[in-house]
């Protein structure tokens, strides 16, 4: 956790099919760190990272989950609050993909209908296994209006950079609402922006929301 | 991620077989204190001097460390051993007539070598198994549903990957997971698998060979936590509200705490529960955990929630340090080591007043709660059984049922003077010392004499008889203790 001092506080939650690296994603960018044996994710993962963006500093607090068809039952807590979202399928597991547009479904059935959403293909670095081609994935993306980016947690390639634009993408969204270290542990996406007084008020009632 | 304290030195021995796995890791650091093991900014590949303790887990994983483990000075467990020997050959009597001794003997551990059998024993498998015979051979041989199949296999390298057993990818250990999953798979089709169901396949492995795993999981996943693994998961979240309802009165503070931040019980009881917290606990507490658990059923599991929580939110300046939901969560994630110490835990376990009836109790009241707020349950579990006299008065074995069944049988024409049981309790002996000494570097096990015979040749005054159903290799189908 650390006495970084931070602007906002972003819940992002890693969602997508078992087996896609989503435990990966989650310790190569919040630890650097990788393990082709990481255990099963039961229950609930979590860890932060502080990020620096252009002109705030962000304190990523980022969530897995099993990945299990079984599992959805138990999300609702998971989501709450959530202000991102990284959908990841594995590249050379077609199956994976194809369950994208479920996994949509289920996000916006449970989260902020404003959630900000990043289509995600990892384990790049099998490229000779590779059974989702890059630009149908893409052109999903974009007809879905949602991010999209191909990473490898293995190798490291675009891990940052996916959570950057996720992030960044998320902070344009929030755009003035601050909050300050510790009474409150995440930011909601309903829009209002006012004085200094009114965003406390605001804040309060948002902490009961929670 | 664990935190892993190695201390050398305290009977850890190296493996040189790791050095010839296939590639199943990035790399295995031993780290220093502290960090999290796995780190692919350390070691590429392995070093020889990995290391595996008692259990079995390499590197220090599953937190072992000296002061963790109770020894038990060897006479002791050599006069447990004779206790449970003869509990065993007594099952039924000692169930209907001494439970209450059985019990206290559970509490106090259950030595080693007989873990694996008492498990199957309490746990009712060992009728099971008796009452269908050939049933697990049966569904080994199918193929199984491969929508199953799929997921079961991309678990396999990822339960307990730091433990010798099933380190090895495609090895004897995930064989015979995938076996037991299946297994399971298809005795229950309407079940089919849930992930959480792979670590408590893992563990009874580690103490028994696959067709009593199998037995044992059918209990666990039925009896002892039924509805727990089945679709809906209902189950995990209607005990969840009552692990929540119970702390009330167990810690007011604790309880007050997480209501204020909102914490969904769900956030931090699954996995404890679904695994049975062998994924939590340093082993050794796992291990009592379990015999208890087998013993008295699920309130063991909740008392053992109680108590973390009791611990780690019970108190101001503890709860001092965690201003959120977040924070709180993080805390939960990260019990200190020392309340989930053996000789700490059990005591704070045992001392508890929770019963199966408060158990109960809460639980009717919260299933009224979530009809009120839910509607019916989608799926209607079957009633649990409070540990194993319950399943045992459920479901009344035959003697038959319960006969242990020695897989070397060594005639000596010394043991004609001897009566009927000191031949038994030489048999099961003998078999224990084979298990101990044959299976564990794996050569073929021989019926060989007792350690008051080393002097001799390898010809002994004992005859060979024909070994029952193991083949004396590592693939035995038969009792198989790994210690």
């Amino acid at each position: 956790m650390g006495d970084e001092s931070y602007n906002f506080v972003f819940k992002v939650v890693l969602i997508g099919e078992s087996g896609v690296g989503k435990s990966n994603l989650l310790s190569r960018f919040t630890k650097n760190e990788f393990n082709h044996d990481s255990r099963t994710t039961i229950g609930v993962e979590f860890s932060t990272r502080t990020v620096q963006l252009d002109t705030a500093t962000i304190k990523a607090q980022i969530w897995d989950t099993a990945g299990l068809e079984r599992y959805r039952a138990i999300t609702s807590a998971y989501y709450r609050g959530a202000v991102g979202a990284l959908l990841v399928y594995d590249i050379t597991k077609h199956l994976t993909y194809e369950s994208v547009e479920r996994w949509l479904k289920e996000l916006y059935d449970h989260a902020d209908p404003h959630i900000l959403v990043m289509l995600v293909g990892n384990k790049s670095d099998l490229e000779t296994l590779r059974t989702v081609p890059t630009v149908e994935a893409k052109e999903f993306a974009e007809k879905k209006g949602i991010l999209f980016m191909e990473t490898s947690a293995l190798d490291s390639t675009n891990v940052e950079a996916a959570f950057q634009e996720v992030l960044t993408a998320i902070h344009k969204k929030v755009a003035s609402r601050e909050v300050t270290r510790g009474s409150i542990s995440a930011v909601t996406l309903s829009s209002a922006t006012g004085t200094a007084s009114e965003v406390q008020e605001e804040r309060r009632t948002c902490c009961k929301n929670l | 991620m664990a935190r892993i304290r190695i201390e050398p030195g305290n009977g850890l021995k190296s493996v040189e077989s790791i050095k010839s796995l296939r590639g199943t890791r990035e790399s295995l650091a031993l780290t220093d204190e502290g960090n999290s093991f796995g780190s692919d900014s350390e070691l590429n590949g392995y070093t020889s001097e990995r290391q595996t303790d008692k259990y079995g887990f390499i590197g220090g994983a599953q937190q072992y460390s000296e002061q963790s483990a109770e020894d038990i000075p060897p006479e002791v467990l050599r006069q447990r051993e004779a206790k449970w020997l003869e509990m065993l050959n007594n099952w039924d009597k000692w169930m209907a007539k001494r439970h209450k001794k059985m019990k206290l003997r559970c509490q106090k551990g259950i030595p080693p070598s007989l873990r694996g059998r008492a498990w199957l024993y309490l746990s009712g498998g060992k009728v099971k198994r008796e009452q269908h015979k050939g049933k697990f051979e049966e569904l080994d041989r199918q193929a199984g549903d491969p929508k199953w199949v799929d997921v079961i296999e991309k678990d396999l390298h990822r339960q307990f990957p730091f433990h010798e057993m099933f380190v090895a990818r495609g090895g004897h250990g995930q064989q015979d997971l995938y076996r037991v999953l299946k297994a399971y798979t298809l005795h229950r089709p309407e079940e089919g698998y849930c992930q959480a169901q792979a670590p408590i396949a893992a563990v009874l492995l580690m103490h028994m060979p696959a067709e009593d795993a199998f037995w044992g999981l059918v209990q666990i996943c039925e009896k002892y936590l039924p509805g727990y693994y089945s679709v809906g998961l209902e189950a995990i979240q209607l005990d969840g509200e009552i692990l929540f309802a119970l702390l009330k009165r167990v810690s007011p503070l604790a309880h007050r705490h997480l209501k204020k931040h909102k914490l969904d019980p769900i956030l931090y009881m699954t996995e404890w529960f679904m695994c049975a917290f062998s994924r939590t606990l340093p082993w050794a507490s796992v291990l009592r955990v379990w015999d208890m658990f087998l013993c008295e059923g699920v309130k063991i599991i909740f008392r053992v929630g109680l108590v973390l929580l009791k611990c780690m939110l019970g108190s101001q300046d503890k709860l001092k340090t965690c201003q959120g939901q977040y924070e709180t969560m993080e805390l939960l994630k990260t019990i200190d080591t020392r309340y989930m110490l053996e000789g700490f835990l059990v005591r704070e376990i045992i001392e508890l007043p929770l019963s199966e009836r408060d158990v109960e109790k809460e639980h009717l009241a919260q299933l009224r709660r979530w009809k009120e707020t839910r509607g019916e349950l989608h799926c209607k579990s079957p009633p649990r059984m409070h540990g194993a006299k319950a399943i045992m008065a459920a479901e009344p074995p035959s003697r038959q049922d319960l006969r242990q069944n020695p897989t070397i049988i060594v005639e000596s024409s010394l043991a004609t003077n001897k009566d009927v049981e000191g031949q038994e309790e030489d048999k099961a002996r003998i078999k224990t010392k084979e298990q101990k000494n044959g299976k564990k570097n794996g050569t073929p096990v021989a019926s060989n004499p007792e350690p008051s015979d080393t002097s001799t040749k390898p010809s002994p005054p004992l005859k060979d008889t024909p070994l029952q159903g193991s083949n004396q290799s590592l693939i035995s189908t038969e009792h198989d203790t790994y210690l």
